[in-house]
């Protein structure tokens, strides 16, 4: 009885939060003129610009006895119906399309390259010794300053964008992996080997298992870098997807159009991201008590 | 081992030194890694010249232009103009994230008010918001720095709540039975123990901001390295522009080895856990 009355208690904040944080969107965005800020709902949703003239009448109408007079209304476009206007175009599935499309390519190729190669080097000793630092300065540069020279090289259309994709994902794969991979006690692949178990055998039925939790930590790494590699591919390079439709409304001024772009891709964001750790830690006790 | 005794035996000869130099290649970590630079470099080298334009980045051609670019003080004003605004930047966010922080991981309300919103600002892209930042900002270094703010609080709010919940509850017990008054338990003890977690944000947040900072300068044209690089790129000198990404990526080698090097000192105790993004 008093746990679900707690459960209840706690859905309801969290619920009363985002109520809360709607109301004071909504509130910020009929203070501002509409190219710098917009509301949620706004002026185009009825029973909002009805509450909207409520608070209006009032106000002015208190103020009207000190002289202030009532502003001409201004048009708020809200977020949400210019979202339901993109969706009912078409064009949000296109857009989601286009984006989905570059990001699974990328990192798909991230995955192939990353998985392998990370598996690889902890297999070879010298080949570990030979690349990791130069994988560790990878990793760690802002993969955002190799996109003026992708533009150069390899212009924009859709396999340069990917490649900004896959350098912004390849990297936390590969040096997550090649960590988890060396973590490996080499008992058993003694105990693999003593077993006659052939190079082949021992990566898929001991390696890849041991190593998939750490990867997929270094997955979830790179989910959220390609992400941002995503979206600026399409800002930088040619203007596709979700991110083409951001940088589009913010040229035209469509403060709506900007602020449904970033709810998008922020549910992308939090889809994948919320996927990814399910993952992670349903793999996690392949983990062990070690470490 | 018997190479190794030759190479020794005959040092002075010409052979000897050949034996003693593929031994120092193949058997040393130094020698290995500088072998694995050297091909790496050799095959970008004749990489390029047999297959891409001319202005391509090519590895000698950045050597002639490293005193180049080394004694133009544009590049170290960018350099500068980047590095000043990451560390406030990382300042900012390092104090209003231990702040919220805190608030998020000892008081249930907060985390339950404001956890949603953590979460999802955390898991955002931080480039989306960068058009939005430019129009509130206009197209000038306050864009840049809210940018770097926004990429580094939340990976701070996370790590210092993650950090704040997991305060032994003795130690709060303890502190509480000899009536110690809330900003003690708040400050000196739940902020004290949380410190090696702060940290490891800051680890996480520095490299989300360097990224910030880049993107914010080539999205809005500010001065920095980011700009420097894409100016440039832009202007077929890719040689330059490839020295302003080592100093990028000597900065990310920098923040990484400092924070670890803290970790290390101060709290032995901490186990680095897998970090984020």
């Amino acid at each position: 009885m008093f746990r679900s009355g707690a459960r209840l208690l706690g859905v309801a904040q969290v619920l009363s939060s985002l109520v809360l944080g709607l109301t004071i969107w909504e509130i910020a965005g009929w203070q501002f003129n509409s190219a710098h800020m917009v509301p949620f709902f706004g002026s185009d949703t009825p029973w909002v610009a009805a509450i909207a003239d409520r608070i209006a009448d009032a106000w002015y109408g208190v103020a009207g006895i000190f002289g202030a007079a009532r502003p001409e209304a201004q048009a708020h476009p809200g977020t949400l119906p210019r979202l339901i206007e993109f969706v009912q175009e078409g064009e949000f599935f296109v857009a989601v399309g286009e984006s989905l499309t570059l990001f699974g390519t990328g990192f798909a190729i991230s995955l192939a390259i990353g998985l392998p190669l990370g598996i690889l080097m902890a297999r070879l000793r010298r080949l570990r010794i030979a690349l990791e630092g130069y994988i560790l300065g990878l990793y760690v540069t802002p993969m955002a300053a190799m996109i003026p020279f992708i533009l150069a090289i390899f212009g924009y259309l859709f396999w340069p964008k990917t490649i900004v994709v896959v350098l912004f994902t390849v990297f936390p794969v590969l040096y997550n992996t090649l960590e988890g991979a060396r973590s490996l006690k080499p008992e058993m692949v003694e105990v693999a080997r003593s077993f006659r178990s052939s190079e082949i055998r021992l990566w898929f039925d001991v390696l890849l298992p041991y190593t998939l939790p750490f990867a997929l930590t270094g997955i979830r790494q790179a989910v959220g870098r390609g992400l941002v590699g995503m979206v600026a591919a399409e800002i930088f390079l040619s203007n596709t997807g979700l991110g083409g439709w951001l940088v589009e409304s913010s040229r035209s001024f469509d403060m709506a159009g900007v602020l449904g772009a970033i709810l998008m891709i922020t549910v992308l964001g939090t889809v994948t991201m919320q996927f990814v750790q399910r993952l992670e830690s349903r793999f996690a006790a392949w983990r062990g008590t070690e470490r | 081992m018997s190479t190794g005794a030759t190479a020794v035996g005959a040092a002075g000869t010409g052979g000897g030194m050949i034996a003693a130099a593929t031994r120092f290649l193949l058997h040393t970590t130094a020698g290995v890694r500088l072998l694995a630079g050297g091909i790496i470099l050799a095959v970008w080298e004749i990489g390029t010249r047999l297959f891409a334009a001319p202005f391509v980045a090519r590895p000698l051609e950045i050597v002639a232009a490293f005193p180049r670019v080394i004694i133009d003080p544009g590049y170290w004003a960018a350099t500068w103009s980047s590095l000043s605004a990451v560390i406030v930047g990382l300042l900012i966010a390092l104090v209003a994230g231990t702040l919220i922080g805190l608030l998020v991981g000892r008081l249930p309300v907060a985390g339950r008010m404001l956890g949603f919103y953590v979460n999802g600002f955390y898991a955002m892209p931080m480039i989306a918001v960068l058009p939005l930042l430019t129009i509130w900002f206009g197209y000038e270094s306050a864009a840049r720095l809210a940018t770097i703010v926004f990429a580094a609080l939340f990976s701070v709010i996370i790590n210092v709540s993650d950090g704040a919940r997991s305060v032994p509850r003795e130690f709060i017990e303890v502190g509480r039975a000899y009536r110690a008054k809330a900003r003690h338990i708040w400050f000196d003890i739940t902020l004290l123990s949380a410190l090696p977690y702060i940290i490891a944000g800051v680890r996480l947040a520095a490299g989300r901001a360097l990224v910030g900072a880049v993107l914010a300068e080539i999205f809005a044209s500010i001065e920095g390295l980011g700009m420097f690089i894409l100016a440039n790129a832009r202007g077929l000198r890719q040689n330059d522009a490839v020295v302003g990404v080592l100093m990028l990526c000597a900065f990310g080698l920098l923040f990484e080895w400092l924070m670890n090097w803290v970790l290390r000192r101060w709290f032995p105790w901490y186990r680095r856990g897998d970090g984020e993004t």
